[in-house]
């Protein structure tokens, strides 16, 4: 049990930033990322089983993405204010472009909300974590070969949702 | 379907993969979630080491049935003198009782003199009714008696007036004949 503890503690340590970072990255707002890492944290002390567990940094990457969906598909259910809308992360300046920039983020995500967990997760630990096809296939215990079938078909499901989305906005226009 | 640009979705994700929190937000959310680890191992070492549900169960109901033998041993009633507690309930009862004696015994009489009444009256209308019962058989059967010998004197009276006329009917045969031989007798002798 202790030997778990430290480990939990080592990863936060080492993988706390890469982790956060992610979170801040699917959800689009740090303050929200910020309560998803603590939550994470808690939820991992928590977990029966944690023998199991071979791959502590693959395990809480997972529940990271696993995580900042569930909150993403809470907030589509919930109707927020217009006084709780919060900035979104970005690096651009000038409003209209920041608008349009953080609606496409936004979009991409929703998209990628609606992909398949192994897909997901294929995805958003190439493409938005940057890490490559070994490293992924090791830790989702598939082949590389594997992976890049999962992340070629996440993009394709994807060019499919937001070119339907796309498709949808414009017929509106139109009318 | 229409497809967007692979192109486009590859911007995107790159533009998303370039989103780097601020160092003093990544500091504070690593504080953050040490503060949640330490606080879920306490709740988890809390949760290992409190006893099972089983026996903090077992050792509530073994306080609560230990508070309720207290309680009933505290605010039992003390013990009862039963001689005294007797002499009383005597002397109260005798005094209670004395004094509706009389009564009940009156209405005691008046009840046994009402059912007495009650039950002579009712066997008086029960003989009564039998009695009239047994009169009206008695004359039924002297009526079917009378009716009977009436039935015989008439069978009788009509058998003596069948035998007259038959001794009546030879009567007069044996007189006719008679008449023919005498008149028989009387030509011959005048011959």
């Amino acid at each position: 049990m202790r030997d778990r503890q430290k480990e939990i503690l080592e990863l936060l340590e080492k993988s706390g930033a890469s982790l956060y970072a992610l979170l801040t990255r699917l959800t689009l707002r740090q303050d929200v990322a910020e309560e998803l890492m603590q939550e994470l944290f808690i939820k991992l002390t928590n977990t029966k089983g944690l023998y199991k567990i071979q791959n502590w940094s693959a395990y809480a990457h997972r529940a990271a993405i696993n995580l900042a969906f569930d909150w993403r598909r809470k907030q589509n259910r919930t109707c927020l204010s217009l006084d709780n809308v919060h900035e979104a992360a970005s690096n651009d300046c000038s409003p209209l472009s920041k608008l349009i920039h953080a609606e496409e983020l936004q979009e991409i995500l929703e998209a990628i909300g609606q992909l398949n967990r192994k897909s997901r997760q294929a995805l958003i630990m190439r493409y938005i974590q940057q890490q490559p096809y070994d490293d992924i296939a090791e830790q989702m215990g598939k082949t590389a070969h594997q992976v890049r079938a999962l992340c070629y078909k996440a993009i394709n499901r994807l060019r499919d949702t937001l070119g339907s989305d796309r498709k949808e906005a414009c017929d509106v226009q139109n009318r | 379907m229409s497809k967007i640009d692979e192109n486009e979705i590859l911007r995107r994700l790159e533009q998303l993969s370039q989103i780097q929190p601020s160092f003093e937000a990544t500091e504070r959310a690593i504080n953050r979630a040490r503060l949640g680890f330490k606080w879920g191992t306490a709740t988890a070492s809390y949760k290992s080491n409190s006893p099972s549900p089983i026996f903090r169960f077992a050792a509530a109901a073994v306080l609560l049935i230990c508070a309720g033998f207290l309680a009933g041993r505290l605010f039992a009633p003390k013990p009862i003198n039963v001689e005294q507690l007797r002499a009383e309930i005597e002397t109260s009862l005798k005094s209670s009782l004395s004094a509706s004696c009389e009564q009940i015994k009156d209405e005691l009489h008046q009840q046994v003199r009402r059912d007495l009444a009650e039950f002579a009256t009712q066997t008086v209308a029960a003989s009564t009714t039998v009695t009239d019962q047994r009169l009206a058989e008695l004359i039924q059967l002297i009526e079917d008696a009378r009716m009977r010998d009436r039935f015989r004197v008439a069978a009788a009276l009509e058998q003596i007036e069948l035998n007259r006329l038959q001794d009546k009917t030879q009567l007069g045969n044996g007189l006719q004949g008679l008449v023919a031989q005498t008149s028989e007798l009387l030509r011959t002798e005048r011959n």
